[in-house]
């Protein structure tokens, strides 16, 4: 074994095998896991990986049972000995779930759960001692105003303080062992990479060994001393990341590296931006769309400004792509570019009629040139209709054909994407994921479409499947003409797929920018920040230590005024605390608004600063 | 201050309701057929007086006009006058139709004040009994779901729930107070003859309660906090008892709230059968006599206390849970 | 990912069911839905044949036969009057089941009509949301404010019971639940994705309501009105108690025991026995409701 240290394991996993009744889940799975040490464990859905948290947990439920094999927690076989299994939970090993937002009790303050649990497993430490702990903790991992967050409730945090959180409430009883199981998730990238950051440091602060489960390999590799790859239940291979990267042993391993998406790959075949005179399919002028919420336990209303003065258009055949993290205003803005709500003011062209201010019976007539497919392919179709009811609905809507004319071309358009003729009478309910969004884009594109407004369409979806349905996205497009808008958080994807692309932050198109301008050049910093925290093996343009980004996006109720992302900014100075920069053209089609890309004034500011 | 201004939001939208209660029933009284003061007058009075009673009385004006009227007063805390009951001793014989001094009639205010507290005591008991029964039950259920608890609290309820309040007040009323005598039950005599009928009132409660329990019970011990408290290291008394009732009582204090004129239809009933001196044997006495003041009165009465139960069930949810917005 | 797709196959087939399908299907095989099923399916039998098998009239007096108490009773009892007589001499077992017939079709038909109402009350309501959701939902707070015990013995008390008058009554007084229950689904259904997708398509808000969600959230609901079908003849039993419900001659349980409660020292079974019948009624009617009403649960929470 080639680790860093020369102590005993703490954790010596031997040939430990999981069975779900009669089905091996887990087969004999070996390794050692010592202090201090980051154990990466990766494989894609199904591998086992989650069961091995569990296992190692002691959280096996029925039907899954340890067929075999032992877990040696400091010498102690946990598999023998339930009861020390019991005693250990929480107080030596430690786990962290995937899942922050439910992990606690809605209707207890995070502090008194911390106090709670680290006095369940440790009855000697007096309440005012756990609670000073816990706020030291939470100071620790960054939660600013720690002895005030002590006091609120989970729902009062957001998904990466809730993580922070849960670390503490693991960390809390000093475990030798944590067991992050998907930690990073559900999180947003910039987030994940604070997250990765904090545990990597307390890694080293608190000489804790970690057993990190995750399914991204990038992520695997860059959080982790060893990575151990899980292929169907077995250990495919167990090495350093740079060896495993430089030299993988197994044809698995192989595989997935090669299934990587790259960046900035010189080869990436990067659409052509415009092909032809540039025709605006879509023309969107100064949009700007803000919610009334009322806020809990405040006076009258709110205002969330979800979307601010966005501009830009869309060509004939172009793939444009709007990318951002959650809460940028992406999904506002796809709800006004479908009519689904109407803008506050600004337009909103296509076809030369405005979307937005289009009478009711206008606009459902104007639908049938431009459709959307939505993210989730469960919650997105009818329940319990057959598929080719599903089909003809669009059509009995917009009362298209005859009843046999619908039928035929809901066949056809079934073969087009590639659903077996026989599911025409089949419920969704059988459909995996990747069929289900076929079934979706089958739907939209049965009317016939000019442009087609794909939001998160993909992101549901695993690698090997994404591929299949950008390939078919590009099959329709050469035969229909379609012009495509991606709306998506997966900048990989964008980077495979889009010409254009615009990134949001906090309700504003900061940069609007050809594919490889964007990738190569980007013009604001809140781009670079994403581009340094996408999950990527290659060596990175942009270094998280110079990009990374402190804190969470401000929330869109009471913004600043002068320039949104300045609070995060690592560039800002006065000026853009002060005033809001504009869109400026960079040259060669390339907008961002950020005063960095003034040099006059910019260097003017920094005299003055 | 955030608790203020919800108040003042639901009072308001509570009188609102309030308000349309008694346009609902106003209107209802004088609508369907049935002529009270051919009631009070008895059933000999010539036709000419009876008009005359009528007109006296304002009944003869159109409904919106009488509505403003009524309603003025019961912003004064006025109710009016009861048709037929008299303010003390014997009740107004339909015989004496030529009493007109109707000022000797009770008030409904008066009325009502002195009949709630026993109503108020009956259900409150009838509560204590109800949740005596069902937090066991339906507990257990819910922790053991699928296993026989769950059954048996599936099966005590489908039959509590089967069983007529007013034929269950006849059966055991002949057992347990005349066979057995082991408690007193008609009329009312004291502590002890709230026993019997609160008894009643409990067993039509608790089915519910033992239903919304077991659900809530289950669904809370099924969530993702539960499940990794084990993890976590807390024990089992702890995640049951501090964090899966707690979040489980928040269902339970809704259903009071929604089942509030479930409760007060049960009293009616029971109070009927046992001869109880309550609201309810008031309302059944008000509408057989047809006396629309006192009618009117209870229905307001019974919708603002709904209103004020539903504003407190809600408070003491958002107590329990502070996730629910005011 | 998780441990839950273990069986992912199992699943799927499970999922290709429509919801409906699925509930019946569990209902069906639990244990208490077929014991209320068989008692019920006896019952109704009975109550349909038998008073005209028998040949006897539930109404018809017989002085020398009154007071006879059930079987292996006293001294007098006889195989010809099961349930034994009243105090009139009609048979008890034929009243028993001529009021079940009143008893059934009151409750069924009540429940028919405040499923409706509070349906579309509530698809309305959730739905547009807003103000329209604010002037419905108020309106039914309003109602749900006067019990709905009150409201019905207030318009049966001072107009004439009949049949039809005491269906709406129950059916108008019972509907507010359904329509917070309706609402709140259609709430939480119209938020979801596949609702966006069709008014992207560019349905109608009518075609959405009534051919998208309705059909999806009534089946779910309808399946545990049977509870209600129970609670509405319970009450249909109190109006007749209390002499505001289906008025006599014609037997039904409320007036049964009514009459039977004055004379019970002397004939306790003429107040308790039909009330052991309904109770018997209703308990397989519950059976099946609450039943279904787990099944509907257990689809949902595992789905």
């Amino acid at each position: 074994m080639e680790t860093a240290t020369q102590t005993d394991p703490v954790l010596r996993v031997e040939g430990l095998s999981v069975a779900a009744g009669e089905r091996a889940v887990l087969s004999d799975i070996s390794f050692d896991l010592h202090p201090r040490e980051i154990l990466a464990v990766i494989g894609e859905s199904g591998s086992g990986k989650t069961v091995l948290a569990r296992a190692l947990a002691s959280w096996l439920a029925d039907p899954l049972r340890v067929t075999g094999g032992k877990i040696l927690f400091r010498g102690k076989d946990l598999v023998k000995d339930p009861a020390l299994a019991r005693r250990l939970a929480g107080r030596e090993i430690a786990y962290v779930g995937g899942n922050p937002a439910g992990a606690l009790d809605p209707t207890m303050t995070v502090g008194a759960q911390l106090v709670e649990k680290l006095r369940a497993v440790r009855p000697d430490i007096s309440s005012a001692e756990a609670k000073r702990k816990a706020i030291q903790l939470l100071d620790a991992v960054r939660i600013p105003a720690a002895a005030k967050r002590f006091e609120e409730y989970p729902f009062q945090y957001s998904g990466g303080m809730m993580q922070r959180a849960m670390i503490v409430d693991a960390l809390i009883s000093d475990p030798p062992l944590l067991i992050a199981d998907n930690i990073t998730q559900p999180l947003d990238v910039t987030v994940a990479a604070q997250i990765l950051k904090l545990m990597r440091d307390l890694n080293h602060q608190f000489s804790t060994a970690v057993l990190f489960i995750c399914s991204s390999l990038p992520v695997a590799c860059d959080a982790s001393d060893r990575v151990m790859v899980l292929n169907q239940g077995r250990v495919a291979e167990m090495q350093p990341p740079a060896a495993l990267i430089r030299d993988p042993q197994s044809g698995y391993t192989r595989k997935l590296i090669a299934e990587l998406p790259r960046l900035w790959d010189e080869t990436t075949h990067a659409p052509a931006e415009e092909r032809g005179a540039p025709v605006p399919v879509l023309s969107i002028r100064d949009v700007a769309k803000a919610y009334r919420i009322r806020r809990r336990g405040e006076a009258g209303l709110s205002v969330v400004q979800a979307v601010r003065n966005v501009s830009f258009d869309v060509y004939q055949g172009d793939n444009f792509g709007v990318v951002g993290e959650s809460g940028c205003g992406k999904s506002s803005l796809m709800r006004l570019l479908t009519g689904l709500e109407r803008p506050d003011h600004g337009e909103i062209v296509f076809d030369g009629a405005d979307v937005g201010s289009a009478p009711a019976s206008k606009l459902r007539e104007m639908r049938r040139k431009f459709q959307l497919v939505l993210q989730d392919p469960y919650g997105s179709l009818p329940p319990q209709w057959p598929i080719g009811k599903i089909l003809e609905e669009p059509l009995k809507i917009h009362g298209i054909g005859s009843a046999a004319e619908r039928r035929e071309r809901a066949r056809s358009v079934m073969n087009e994407v590639g659903l077996p003729d026989g599911y025409y009478n089949h419920l969704t309910g059988g459909l995996s994921a990747g069929q289900r969004q076929r079934l979706n884009v089958a739907r939209a594109m049965i009317l016939e479409p000019r442009l087609l407004i794909m939001d998160e369409t993909l992101s549901a979806l695993d690698q090997t499947e994404q591929g299949k349905l950008l390939d078919l996205f590009e099959r329709l497009q050469a035969q229909h003409g379609f012009t495509y808008i991606f709306i998506s958080h997966d900048l990989t994807m964008v980077r495979r797929v889009c010409s254009r692309i615009a990134v949001m932050y906090l309700g504003e198109v900061v940069e609007v920018a050809p594919n490889e301008r964007l990738f190569f050049d980007p013009g604001h910093p809140y781009s670079r920040a994403l581009l340094s925290a996408a999950p990527t093996l290659e060596d990175r343009r942009y270094r998280p230590e110079d990009c990374l980004l402190e804190g969470e996006p401000p929330s869109p109720i009471d913004l600043p005024p002068g320039c949104a992302f300045a609070s995060r900014c690592p560039h800002a100075f006065d000026r853009c605390r002060r005033e809001n920069p504009v869109l400026v053209n960079r040259g060669g089609r390339a907008l961002a608004a950020c005063f960095l890309n003034e040099p006059a004034s910019a260097s003017l500011e920094n005299a003055h600063a | 201050m955030f608790v203020l201004r919800f108040l003042v939001r639901r009072l308001l939208q509570g009188v609102v309701i309030v308000f349309l209660v008694s346009a609902l029933i106003f209107t209802l009284l004088r609508v369907v057929p049935g002529d009270p003061v051919r009631l009070m007058a008895g059933g000999m009075a010539p036709e000419a007086l009876i008009e005359e009673i009528a007109t006296e009385m304002g009944l003869r004006d159109p409904i919106p006009v009488q509505f403003a009227r009524y309603i003025g007063g019961v912003f004064r805390g006025d109710f009016g006058q009861s048709f037929v009951r008299p303010a003390s001793g014997a009740a107004v014989g339909g015989a004496s139709f030529d009493d007109s001094t109707r000022g000797e009639r009770a008030r409904v205010l008066t009325l009502i004040a002195e009949t709630a507290p026993m109503t108020i005591q009956l259900a409150l008991l009838a509560m204590v009994f109800a949740l005596m029964i069902a937090l066991p039950i339906g507990i257990a259920g819910g922790l053991n779901p699928g296993r026989w608890p769950d059954r048996m609290a599936l099966y005590l309820s489908s039959i509590f729930v089967s069983l007529p309040n007013f034929w269950l007040g006849i059966v055991l009323a002949l057992v347990v107070s005349v066979k057995w005598q082991l408690v007193p039950s008609i009329g009312y005599h004291g502590f002890a003859y709230t026993i019997l009928p609160a008894f009643v009132l409990a067993i039509e409660i608790a089915p519910f309660l033992i239903r919304t329990l077991t659900v809530s019970v289950s669904g809370v011990m099924a969530q993702n906090f539960i499940d990794i408290a084990r993890v976590r290291g807390l024990s089992w008394g702890q995640i049951v008892f501090r964090h899966a009732l707690k979040n489980a009582s928040v269902p339970l204090l809704n259903l009071l709230g929604v089942q509030f004129s479930m409760l007060l239809g049960g009293v009616l009933v029971i109070e009927f059968i046992f001869d109880y001196p309550g609201l309810g044997l008031l309302t059944i006495n008000a509408v057989m006599q047809r006396d629309f003041p006192l009618i009117q009165g209870i229905a307001i009465i019974t919708a603002a206390a709904f209103v004020l139960i539903n504003i407190v069930v809600d408070l003491a949810a958002t107590a329990i849970d502070p996730r629910l917005d005011y | 990912m998780s441990v839950t797709d273990i069986s992912p196959a199992a699943d799927r087939v499970a999922a290709a069911q429509t919801v409906s399908s699925r509930i019946w299907r569990l209902a069906f095989a639990s244990i208490e839905f077929r014991i209320g099923l068989v008692v019920f399916i006896l019952l109704v039998l009975a109550a349909a044949l038998y008073p005209e098998i028998s040949g006897i009239d539930p109404t018809k007096l017989s002085v020398r036969e009154k007071l006879i108490p059930p079987l292996f009773m006293g001294e007098t009892w006889t195989w010809k009057h099961p349930l034994g007589t009243d105090q009139l001499g009609r048979d008890m077992l034929s009243r028993s089941l001529v009021g079940l017939r009143y008893s059934l079709l009151i409750g069924v038909a009540t429940t028919v009509l405040m499923l409706l109402v509070g349906a579309i009350v509530g698809l309305l309501s959730g739905y547009y949301g807003g103000r329209v959701d604010m002037v419905l939902m108020r309106l039914t707070d309003a109602q749900l404010a006067i019990p709905m015990i009150i409201l019905a013995i207030t318009i049966l008390g001072v107009s004439r019971p009949t049949i039809p008058s005491i269906i709406l009554v129950l059916g108008l007084a019972g509907w507010p639940v359904y329509a917070r229950v309706m609402r709140s689904t259609v709430m939480s259904e119209s938020k979801k994705e596949y609702v966006r997708g069709a008014i992207v398509l560019g349905a109608t808000n009518m075609r959405i309501m009534f051919l998208l969600i309705l059909p999806l959230v009534l089946p779910p609901m309808a399946f545990v009105a049977v509870l209600d079908i129970a609670r509405m003849m319970i009450f249909e039993s109190v109006l007749g108690f209390i002499g505001l419900g289906v008025q006599p001659p014609t037997p039904t349980f409320g007036n049964i025991i009514a009459d039977g409660r004055k004379y019970i020292m002397n004939a306790w079974w003429i107040a308790t026995m039909p009330g052991a019948f309904l109770v018997v009624t209703l308990t397989s009617i519950n059976l099946m409701g609450a039943a279904l009403e787990r099944a509907r649960n257990k689809v949902y929470g595992g789905a």
